[in-house]
């Protein structure tokens, strides 16, 4: 069966799980990523999710999208605690010794960022180095400083991901929901079927008792 | 803070002239300066297409037609959010650099030169100086890019909560 939806496009309930994602309206399925972002994976992840679904309705489709964008939004959320770890601890270390004159610059940032993820040049592991020697801190005492500064804004992107788990639970709880609605379905309509078949039978029976 | 009859009268003229916008446009752009991300307004999703394509697709699932309108508009309320809360992420309040990184004391010349027209006062200065330092306190305070779009994200939350309650309780009870 097709469904008509606007924009010429149409939502085939015996389509396969994988293109039924593609085919629902374009504002729930089509997912808005960043610039770093992949969006193969970002749809392997919808597929997965969705082939664990048993012959889903589009409803079910469109609610498992916007679970699926909830399972994103952790996964970056989850990125920006450690981003901002790295923020606090490049303002740590400019403002530390006698870089005042170089708070929280680009430099700073760039040179801890390739550090940290071990992409440093010489020239820039050397000055990060100098910079901690001259602070007398260590990498992990920075670290530690760094949480500690940056707590308040670490607390906020726990309560986003918080949310974002409140949300897939209550899209978990309406999945489940339009699913047992469709089994209670189609029970009600073959009991209904099964009632059908049987009453002429025993209709014809009470006729011929009445006319006996 | 300490008044100065020159500055206030300067201050009065000034806003005499200042009437704000007289036409209908400008009075309708104007009213909108300060809307954020438009979620405290009240949609009118009942005349948009896709609001009739989704009510449409809902109710050959079988749900009854007061269930396929509170579904459809709970579902395009919660894009509605999640589009704002997207926004919201990707553009947050940028860095004022240059009020970040300036040196107040280094900035007293500057001052002196700026207020020298209106015949200032060294506490004038003083004045002017240390309002421009608690700017910079804030502004450090905001913290780089990943702070400041937590902290506008965050401001959602509530959205968020509504939004998907809403849905959630459309569906389970359709």
């Amino acid at each position: 069966m097709l469904y008509n939806v606007h924009f010429g496009v149409y939502v085939d309930v015996a389509m396969p799980v994988e293109d039924k994602s593609k085919s629902l309206l374009p504002f729930l399925s089509s997912p808005k990523l960043l610039p770093n972002e992949s969006e193969a994976e970002f749809q392997s992840g919808l597929q997965s999710l969705l082939s664990e679904l048993d012959n889903p309705s589009p409803l079910a489709v469109a609610l498992v999208s916007q679970l699926n964008e909830c399972l994103w939004w952790i996964r970056r959320h989850t990125a920006d605690k450690e981003l901002l770890l790295h923020e606090a601890m490049a303002r740590l270390l400019s403002k530390a010794g006698n870089h005042w004159d170089t708070y929280d610059n680009h430099k700073v940032s760039e040179a801890l960022e390739h550090y940290l993820d071990g992409r440093a040049d010489k020239d820039e592991a050397v000055w990060i180095d100098e910079i901690l020697a001259e602070s007398k801190l260590t990498l992990s005492d920075l670290r530690v400083r760094a949480f500690k500064d940056a707590a308040r804004h670490i607390k906020m992107v726990d309560d986003l991901i918080h949310r974002q788990h409140q949300t897939i639970r209550h899209l978990q709880r309406s999945i489940d929901s339009i699913d047992y609605k469709s089994r209670l379905i189609k029970r009600m309509d073959l009991e209904l079927a099964a009632l059908e078949s049987k009453q002429p039978v025993t209709g014809a029976l009470t006729l011929d008792d009445k006319s006996s | 803070m300490t008044t100065n009859p020159r500055r206030n009268l300067a201050n009065q003229c000034n806003a005499l002239k200042s009437t704000g916008p007289r036409s209908v446009a400008g009075k309708r752009a104007s009213s909108q300066n300060s809307r954020k991300h438009g979620l405290s307004s009240v949609p009118d999703f009942e005349s948009s297409l896709e609001y009739q394509a989704l009510v449409d697709l809902i109710a050959k699932e079988g749900f009854s037609g007061f269930a396929c309108a509170d579904i459809a508009a709970g579902l395009l309320n919660y894009r509605r959010v999640m589009d704002a809360y997207y926004d919201t992420y990707t553009s947050p309040e940028p860095v004022d650099e240059f009020l970040r990184d300036a040196n107040v004391k280094a900035s007293n010349p500057i001052f002196i030169e700026l207020l020298s027209p209106s015949g200032s006062e060294p506490q004038d200065v003083r004045e002017m100086a240390a309002f421009f330092a608690s700017m910079q306190t804030q502004e450090r305070r905001k913290g780089g890019p990943v702070s400041r779009r937590s902290a506008d994200s965050h401001k959602l939350i509530r959205y968020q909560r509504n939004g998907i309650a809403r849905l959630s309780r459309a569906v389970r009870q359709g």
